[in-house]
């Protein structure tokens, strides 16, 4: 008559029945997925690395999620106003890159001809450089050495 | 002298056999990873990107590059109702 129905075999998606209350504000919350979040990942960190640093402060002070819902809100927008100006001005070259990325397991090592593509795209239209953080002083980063050993097969 | 071709038949049926196994094998990973190679050594972060995935666009591999999430894509989270080990 009524037998138990496990809720992973439901024909609906998943809708939490205790969302946020009222007295949050509300954010448009990222649409993008995780091959072009990739591919941004570098320029998110250049453009944004004041909301970023902030959202990661607040955590350390207490992993409590409602202590850092407002330092969350900013990164949020922050990257969708990122992500949007990269698809009205640098589309192409960003699109590629993606594409190349998620043929390739989402590693960076066989798609840095589109890589570099982007790159310039995105420093001549908002002057944002790829900077690899804690990279050995002194050597060239690995995004910008010609002749890597390390590349993908050629296919 | 008359070649014995009839030897050669069992390398033929061997090599046939592989070419066809590696080819279905080929085709059925591409199939289920929307005619892209399938992803490997993934890690939690990569299953959970995936997941999120999902929820985006229906499916682990789809990928879009859209800033506006669709509809329910607040409340359609797993991630509270999961078990803390």
């Amino acid at each position: 008559m009524s037998r138990y129905h496990d809720p992973s075999e439901s024909s609906q998606p998943y809708k939490d029945p205790t969302p946020l209350p009222d007295n949050v504000p509300k954010v448009q919350e990222l649409g993008t997925t995780s091959a072009p979040l990739k591919s941004a990942a570098f320029f998110l960190g250049a453009y944004c690395k004041d909301y970023n640093d902030d959202f990661m402060l607040c955590k350390a002070e207490n992993r409590d999620p409602e202590h850092c819902l407002k330092e969350g809100r900013r990164v949020t927008r922050c990257a969708i106003d990122l992500i949007s100006k990269m698809r009205d001005s640098c589309m192409q070259e960003f699109e590629q890159h993606w594409t190349c990325l998620e043929k390739n397991n989402q590693e960076y090592y066989p798609c840095r001809k589109p890589e570099r593509a982007l790159n310039k795209c995105m420093f001549e239209k908002f002057g944002l450089a790829k900077v690899i953080p804690g990279s050995p002083e002194g050597k060239t980063p690995i995004h910008d050495v010609q002749k890597p050993i390390y590349t993908g097969v050629q296919k | 002298m008359p070649v014995p071709w009839e030897a050669l038949i069992p390398f033929g049926l061997v090599t046939t056999m592989f070419a066809a196994a590696g080819t279905l094998l080929n085709v059925s990973k591409r199939a289920q990873n929307q005619g892209k190679p399938s992803r490997f050594h993934l890690d939690s972060w990569d299953e959970m990107m995936m997941d999120r995935d999902k929820r985006l666009t229906g499916h682990i591999r789809g990928q879009t590059s859209n800033t506006t999430a669709p509809e329910g894509f607040e409340t359609s989270s797993v991630w509270y109702t999961e078990r803390a080990y």
